[in-house]
């Protein structure tokens, strides 16, 4: 388009025009911020998620269902898939602990009994029959840990149920000796979780099936997603799943509502902060319906000179797509200004505190994810919207007459 | 004059009337005008006898209520807005008394923005040219050193050279200027006008310029006069 140059040292005098692009500015470098920062905090959750409870997992077939397989039929029939790269299996079991480990369970009036799930994973160097009398090792939840005010080195007692077929389940006693607290990167994750050998579980369970799920890490740069369905076929064919019992879950299904939470919000302030984003685009239309009325003259010189309506109309829709452009690139800028200095200007808005408190969301710093994608997004729309908004005016120009423009009688 | 050839403007029976309310203003009751490529013709008459009228109906800046107009070739009687625009970029060249520059750009800019217009897409490649082709002009009318100053710091007569070089710059087939030295002092006004004269006839454009001046009229091949909507030649 030629008239770019006349639309820029047209643009470059009109304060105005300035004001708009600035308006566009700052909606476009709040709704970066926010994008930024969800994304981030989404990235990272997925990370720990992803950390913690693998890529997928996988639900034994009951044994009604003629699921009691040995488990390395599971681990062969997963393996055999392409683009898995680990498979381990866990048997999770609750059990009650009291406040200071083992103290506690002896009054059982005792108001702060806590659930705790034992992960029993096949991640620990300990084998019953090396010393018959030494404690199982079991690694506390870091949170969990700080509640019951238990520190490694620690014996902790956890009272369970052993299931008996047919009759009533009895109550098991069970000793561990703590090790070590860990810190998943959740907080609920590690407000009630410890991590202990399998081995020491599976005198308990009396399954067939010794673990209640199987946790599977697929190669880098695969999407845990697109292999959900051909793992379930493969566990189908090879009996170990059936169709009306969905075996494999992503971490997004055991991710459950929280992630769906976020996303919605996600969803929630971009739609927000866009109808801002767009407001300000909106004033486009007052700013260049002044600009028109104030170039009159000129816009009948032009067509004097030869512009088309078509002309006229690109003209001045040029220059609302330029001031927005400058408000894009602005906000931009700001945008990534803001979520750089993130740690200041929470300090600052916080008054000296911390806004988002390390306990409860779990990171240091505000976790920023600039995602090429959503900023395309971002600055496409913004500029369709000042293309839009800058029809109504320019039609308004290219319409008037030639003389009625240029002459004022 | 070779009036053999067919004219570069063909005007057969112009009317054009202005609704005053419920009354009508007949300003143009049937104007017949030929122009050849080359000739220079003063348009004269009193005040609102309708000059500026009948400039703006042969340049296309508006349409005649009866008639036909013929431009370079192209039967313009009844262009649609578009290409009435076309035919102006290509054909016409006009010079206001008022100036009429942009102010934002300066001297070089506004010469070059008919090129814009004409060319449209094609100027990105033919923008070389096209400066060298505006400096060319610019320098013809005496502006090489104030090229790059805008309408607002130059003189009215060097405004109005602007103006010219703009007019000129396209090589049009007619240019029609109205009162082109009606704001400026008599001798800037005959220097415009020698200017203007020079290098349309160094083109070999047609030009009708309106003027109620006498003396103007005396630089011109040939001389018509309105009077009660009507030509007379003189
Ligand atoms: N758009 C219009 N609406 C109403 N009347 C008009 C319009 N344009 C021109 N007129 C009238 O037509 C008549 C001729 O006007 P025009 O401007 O053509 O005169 P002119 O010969 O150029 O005069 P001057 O020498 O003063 O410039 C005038 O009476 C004017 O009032
Ligand atoms: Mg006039």
């Amino acid at each position: 388009m030629s008239l770019i140059h006349y639309a820029w040292s047209f643009a470059r005098r009109r304060a105005l025009l300035a004001l708009s692009a600035v308006a566009i500015a700052l909606g476009v470098a709040v709704l970066f911020t926010v994008l930024a920062v969800l994304n981030g905090f989404l990235a990272q959750f997925e990370g720990t998620m992803r950390d913690f409870s693998g890529d997928l997992t996988v639900r034994p077939l009951p044994s009604a269902w003629g699921g009691s397989q040995e488990i390395e039929t599971y681990f062969d029939s997963i393996h055999s898939v392409q683009g898995v790269a680990t498979v381990e299996a866990r048997l999770n079991w609750f059990g009650l602990v009291g406040r200071r480990g083992s103290r506690a369970l002896s009054d059982p009036r005792s108001s702060d009994l806590n659930g705790l799930l034992l992960v029993g994973i096949d991640d620990f160097d300990w084998k019953p029959q090396d010393d018959p009398n030494a404690l199982p090792p079991l690694r506390l939840g870091h949170a969990a840990a700080t509640r019951m005010g238990v520190s490694p080195g620690d014996t902790l007692e956890v009272i369970s149920f052993q299931p008996r077929p047919g009759r009533a389940p009895i109550p098991a006693r069970l000793s561990f000796s703590v090790v070590e607290s860990f810190s998943s990167g959740q907080h609920d994750q590690d407000l009630d979780r410890a991590l202990v050998p399998r081995s020491s579980l599976l005198p308990l369970t009396q399954l067939k099936t010794p673990f209640t799920e199987l946790v599977i890490r697929v190669n880098d740069g695969i999407d845990p997603e697109s292999l959900q369905t051909s793992i379930q076929e493969q566990l189908e064919q090879d009996g170990l799943a059936r169709p009306s019992w969905p075996s494999v879950q992503t971490w997004r299904d055991n991710a459950g509502n929280f992630l769906r939470a976020v996303e919605n919000q996600r969803g929630m302030l971009v739609m927000m902060f866009f109808f801002i984003v767009l407001v300000a685009a909106y004033q486009l239309v007052a700013t260049l319906t002044l600009t028109v009325t104030e170039k009159r003259r000129d816009i009948g010189v032009l067509g004097a000179l030869g512009a088309t309506p078509g002309r006229i109309i690109r003209f001045w829709v040029s220059l609302g797509t330029l001031v927005s452009f400058f408000g894009v690139s602005l906000g931009l800028g700001l945008g990534y200004l803001l979520t750089s200095n993130l740690k200041s200007i929470e300090l600052i808005l916080g008054g000296g505190e911390k806004i988002f408190l390390p306990e409860i969301y779990q990171f240091e710093e505000i976790p920023v994810l600039i995602d090429t994608y959503s900023v395309a997004l971002l600055a496409g729309a913004t500029l369709a919207a000042g293309l839009v908004f800058s029809l109504i005016p320019a039609w308004r120009a290219a319409r008037r007459p030639i003389l009625q423009a240029m002459i004022r009688r | 004059m070779n009036n053999s050839t067919t004219p570069v403007l063909d005007a057969r029976g112009l009317e054009k009337s202005f609704c005053m309310g419920a009354s009508q203003l007949r300003v143009l009751r049937g104007v017949d005008l030929a122009l050849h490529s080359g000739e220079v013709c003063a348009l004269r008459g009193t005040s609102g006898s309708g000059k500026s009228t009948l400039l703006h109906l042969l340049g296309l800046l508006d349409t005649t209520d009866v008639g036909s107009l013929h431009l370079a070739g192209l039967d313009c009687t009844k262009l649609g807005r578009t290409a009435a625009a076309r035919q102006r970029a290509k054909q016409v060249g006009f010079v206001f008394q008022q100036f009429q520059l942009l102010p934002e750009l300066d001297a070089l800019q506004n010469v070059l923005m008919p090129r814009r217009l004409a060319c449209g897409w094609s100027w990105w490649s033919r923008r070389r040219d096209e400066y060298a082709r505006a400096k060319q002009i610019l320098s013809k009318v005496g502006l090489s050193e104030r090229m790059s100053h805008r309408p607002t710091q130059l003189s009215g007569g060097e405004q109005q050279r602007v103006a010219v070089a703009r007019a000129l710059v396209s090589k049009p087939a007619l240019l029609l200027a109205d009162e082109p030295t009606g704001n400026l002092d008599t001798q800037t006004g005959n220097d415009v006008l020698a200017l203007l004269l020079g290098l349309a006839r160094e083109q070999g454009a047609a030009v009708l310029l309106a003027t109620h001046s006498r003396s103007l009229a005396d630089a011109c091949d040939r001389e018509i006069l309105l009077v009660d909507g009507k030509l007379e030649m003189l």
